[in-house]
């Protein structure tokens, strides 16, 4: 196997051009994959002196750019990460322990996309885009369009992440993520990524979106659109989360069977927009 | 982990009949398929290649039919070797044909797979929902290669 360390995002590209080669984010994921004999890479790029990965900023718009390598800590106590933004910061808090955010990366456990992991209902909810780098040139593709099948992204071959841009919340709305896990820092049994704003009883912004309840995360637009501008009661929630429960395609596994899934996940949903509404001081 | 559906051809029984037991045809509907061949009229020989996100993996796989009860039944066993990587897969396959409403067939099958090795650890709950995948994968195919020799005379 070969090791190489590339110092610029072009050089890093370039060197993944060769048949076999993968990116070495923080290895949280791709080593421990090394030794269970899963993957076996002919060439790692590792992206640990592309100095361009590991910055974060936020632009006077409020969008905020998180480079590829940043790790999980560094997101968790992403002060520039505001509002509805924060779904992203308590997402990162919540992923295993302090040894693997320390580690883990964000582009690095978004490539891998566990249908499972913290990261993805958070960007999607987020309304976050992926920007692209590979041999043809950059592009970003939205969050919703990246998560693609178990374990399958939108990203081809010779291409990496270069970061994820989270668009401006609107002043005053809140984000939040939920989990239910077996023990704290496992994978998700389910998992609720939000942003919520209200204003007077109206409902001004609202993404929910729903993890480890099949392949990608699951939302949908279509009802968020038609709530917006009314109020949030439990019949409003209850059309949310059957429109949800259509996009679930869980599995069993030994975290749970994809029947308790199936009857957890609406739940979390209404509690974690219940709680939403009390930290917006709003009644349901 | 078990997996069980059906499907229906818009073929007669005897014809999606022959479809299925004809390697060539499943070979060539079978996702991932790279060779096919007929050791014995009740044994063949394939490599198949599966992916599951990062995870690549190619079989040596050997198909046996134990019973078969023409055009309507037909029992297999698979067993699959992955050379030096040290998984194995066995399946145990039922397959019926039945008549449908329309003219054509329904075809149902029922596989009971094991997978031990490197990646027996892989969890079965994502790998059975690739499994229902390849299969339904499989059936798409079938069904068009069916209707494609229907329409053709």
């Amino acid at each position: 196997m070969e090791f190489v360390r590339p110092d610029s995002i072009e050089a890093a590209v370039a060197a993944l051009q060769a048949e076999g080669a993968a990116c070495l984010a923080g290895g949280a994921t791709l080593v421990a994959m090394m030794n269970a004999d899963l993957v076996a890479p002919e060439r790692l790029v590792s992206l640990r002196d592309v100095a361009a990965l590991r910055e974060a900023s936020r632009r006077p718009d409020g969008t905020v750019v998180i480079g590829a390598m940043r790790r999980h800590r560094e997101t968790a106590e992403e002060t520039d990460l505001r509002d509805g933004q924060r779904v992203l910061r308590e997402a990162a808090a919540q992923i295993a322990n302090p040894p693997v955010r320390n580690m883990g990366t964000i582009g690095g456990s978004c490539a891998f996309a566990d249908p499972a992991a913290d990261y993805p209902p958070a960007l999607v909810a987020a309304d976050a885009r992926f920007a692209l780098a590979g041999a043809e040139g950059r592009r970003t593709v939205p969050a919703g369009d990246f998560f693609r099948d178990w374990y399958e992204t939108a990203l081809e071959p010779g291409e990496l992440i270069e970061s994820v841009i989270l668009p401006p919340a609107p002043a005053g709305t809140v984000g939040s993520y939920t989990k239910l896990a077996r023990v704290a820092g496992d994978f998700a049994i389910a998992s609720v990524a939000l942003a919520l704003g209200m204003d007077g009883g109206a409902c001004t912004h609202l993404a929910v979106a729903v993890g480890a309840c099949g392949p990608v995360p699951a939302r949908r637009r279509d009802i968020e659109a038609e709530l917006l501008g009314g109020p949030l009661g439990n019949a409003e929630i209850g059309r949310l989360t059957d429109a949800l429960a259509e996009a679930f395609d869980p599995v069993d596994d030994v975290r749970a069977s994809a029947g308790y899934r199936r009857r957890v996940a609406p739940r979390m949903v209404r509690q974690a927009i219940g709680e939403a509404m009390q930290k917006l001081g709003e009644t349901q | 982990m078990k997996i069980a559906d059906s499907f229906v051809v818009a073929a007669p029984v005897e014809r999606t009949w022959r479809a299925i037991r004809d390697p060539q045809v499943v070979g060539a509907c079978l996702p991932g398929c790279e060779e096919i061949e007929a050791v014995s009229p009740t044994l063949y020989r394939a490599r198949i290649g599966v992916k599951l996100g990062p995870i690549a993996a190619k079989f040596a796989a050997e198909v046996e039919v134990l019973e078969e009860e023409p055009p309507v039944r037909v029992v297999t066993v698979t067993r699959g070797e992955e050379g030096g990587r040290a998984s194995n897969l066995r399946s145990d396959n039922i397959l019926t044909l039945a008549p449908a409403d329309d003219g054509g067939t329904r075809v149902s099958y029922e596989a009971d797979m094991t997978v031990t090795g490197r990646l027996g650890k892989f969890g079965f709950g994502v790998m059975k929902k690739k499994a229902q995948s390849l299969a339904s994968e499989f059936a798409g195919n079938l069904e068009a290669r069916v209707n494609e020799a229907a329409s053709g005379g």
